[in-house]
């Protein structure tokens, strides 16, 4: 049986939420493959021959991602009539079952058995509901039932021309519509809520590293964490408390990153402290305080290209410029005089105390009470 | 214990870069200058804060320090606090929720010491807009960073 899909990204008007500045979450690296890269798999191993993509946002680079994918890119005026196009597209190329799907959660559904269900019902169209009740964007149309579609797309899949089958799934849907859901999902990958397995070897209990990553020996990773193939992990960083650090990102000497989540080709700069954070494209978004903050400083945060390419250059340029700017700062540093006998310089009165017209005494003249203390405070400690 | 010493407070730019920085330290040089400064940075205002705007404010704390002074941060926005817990330096200042307490606290800042010795549970520095379990986590992680180096 010729069963295709289509899947929406974008497209209404509450998925405004459902980006990360600008990439949608449903096509953001999650312990090592994307939501999307993960449901076109699972969709190809079930026997559906065919996936388009409808999306509000252009194709993020994705190296797992199927090359046989058709991606349209659609503004929002014109986001559900290319649907619809797409849907008689394939009607008309001999597809017997469209599988639509609106990528704002995430579901292990088995395909087979919901197009089963579809068929005993003799149904035209067919809603999935979650677990609890709760129905999700997601549909199965048959390809002769063009006007029932139209009025499906037409209506952003919320009116029906006749009441769908209803098709209950054995699990929660795990919500995919803020930032916030995307670290929640990401946590609960690790103690296996969900389907999702991180892409790499565990190399102890708790921690994943894709191929190709490196851990400098004198970083610390805290299970569960996760680290991407090609990421760096430098000297003194301390990854910890269900952190990820995604593919081709770089964490820089003695930061921290805590319960974050560190988006591919992101570079974070030495001695931070990431927390409670999903951190790339130049923006880090607190999840306490609900706030995204572009930091436009390299040192702090930096984006490294996508093609390699022009990675190989970067590094290669940044290496031989290395020498000359260390010979250069040599150069230009101050030397600091320094005291030839010590004992002197201590004994000397501050300038403060000078300018502030304090006469010195000599120390043999000071009398403390031994009970006295001094305390300095130091910020809020 | 009153102090008869002036505050002076600041509103810090909107943004503030390396350029910003520069000017902004310009301005506040002569009160740093002076004998025992007292300065409060109003954060309010500000959206962008890079490394050179953190290294402007710590290295007006130092030269505040330097002359028994002391530079308190009121009413950050999240943006610069952000910053801040991701520079490390949010715990090197005292902040308040208001320029007001930040003022008052100059004032009344050998009392409030007092009372936090003798009762910790009625310390007044407040974390703006995260509470006492971000209070919490902020030593959690600062101790979990201590320990790690």
């Amino acid at each position: 049986m010729d069963v295709r899909a289509i899947l929406l990204i974008g497209g209404k008007p509450e998925a405004s939420s459902e980006h990360f500045t600008g990439v949608p979450l449903a096509m953001l690296d999650l312990l090592g493959a994307s939501l999307l890269n993960r449901v076109t798999h699972r969709m190809h191993q079930q026997g559906i021959s065919s996936i388009a993509v409808i999306s509000e946002y252009d194709q993020f680079p994705d190296r797992h991602l199927s090359h046989d994918l058709r991606w349209f890119k659609a503004t929002n005026g014109q986001f559900w009539r290319f649907a619809e196009a797409v849907y008689n597209d394939f009607a008309q190329n001999g597809a017997e079952l469209i599988v639509v799907l609106r990528l704002n959660s995430y579901i292990t559904v088995d395909y087979e058995k919901l197009v089963q269900f579809h068929l005993d019902h003799h149904s035209r169209l067919t809603r999935v509901f979650d677990k609890q009740g709760e129905a999700l964007d997601m549909f199965v149309i048959s390809a002769s039932r063009r006007n029932d579609a139209a009025f499906v797309f037409r209506n952003m899949l919320e009116r029906f021309r006749v009441p769908p089958e209803v098709f209950f799934l054995d699990d929660n849907q795990n919500r995919l519509q803020t930032v916030a859901d995307f670290r929640r999902l990401a946590l609960e990958s690790f103690t296996g809520k969900n389907g999702i397995e991180p892409q790499g070897e565990q190399i102890k209990p708790g921690v994943w590293v894709a191929p190709g990553a490196r851990v400098h020996r004198d970083a610390r990773i805290v299970a569960p964490a996760y680290i991407g193939a090609y990421a760096r992990i430098r000297a003194l960083a301390v990854v910890t408390r269900g952190s990820v650090v995604e593919r081709n990102a770089v964490i820089d000497c003695g930061t921290v990153v805590e319960n974050s989540t560190v988006l591919p080709f992101s570079r974070i700069g030495a001695g931070l402290d990431v927390s409670f954070s999903v951190v790339g494209f130049r923006h880090i978004y607190h999840l306490q305080r609900e706030v995204a903050v572009e930091v436009a400083d390299a040192r702090l945060l930096d984006m490294a290209s996508t093609s390699v390419t022009v990675r190989a250059l970067t590094d290669m340029v940044n290496l031989a410029l290395y020498m000359p700017q260390a010979l250069l700062a040599n150069l230009r540093e101050k030397r600091r005089e320094i005291p030839a006998t010590l004992p002197e310089a201590i004994q000397a009165t501050p300038p403060s105390l000078t300018a502030a017209g304090v006469e010195h005494q000599d120390r043999a003249d000071r009398h403390f009470a031994p009970e006295l203390m001094a305390a300095r405070r130091y910020g809020n400690e | 214990m009153e102090t008869s010493r002036p505050v002076v407070v600041k509103r810090v730019p909107e943004r503030v870069n390396l350029k910003e920085a520069r000017e902004f330290l310009r301005a506040v040089e002569p009160i740093l200058h002076s004998d025992r400064p007292q300065v409060v940075f109003d954060l309010s205002n500000v959206r962008q804060l890079d490394s050179a705007g953190v290294d402007m404010l710590l290295h007006c704390m130092s030269e505040a320090m330097k002359r028994d002074g002391d530079v308190k941060l009121a009413a950050p926005s999240d943006e610069a606090m952000v910053i801040l817990e991701l520079t490390r330096t949010g715990r090197l200042f005292e902040i308040y929720d208001t320029a007001t307490d930040a003022v008052r606290s100059y004032s009344s800042f050998l009392p409030n010491v007092m009372r936090q010795f003798s009762a910790p549970q009625s310390a007044t520095i407040s974390f703006p807009g995260a509470g006492p379990k971000a209070a919490a986590s902020k030593v959690e992680a600062a101790e979990k960073s201590e320990s790690a180096a």
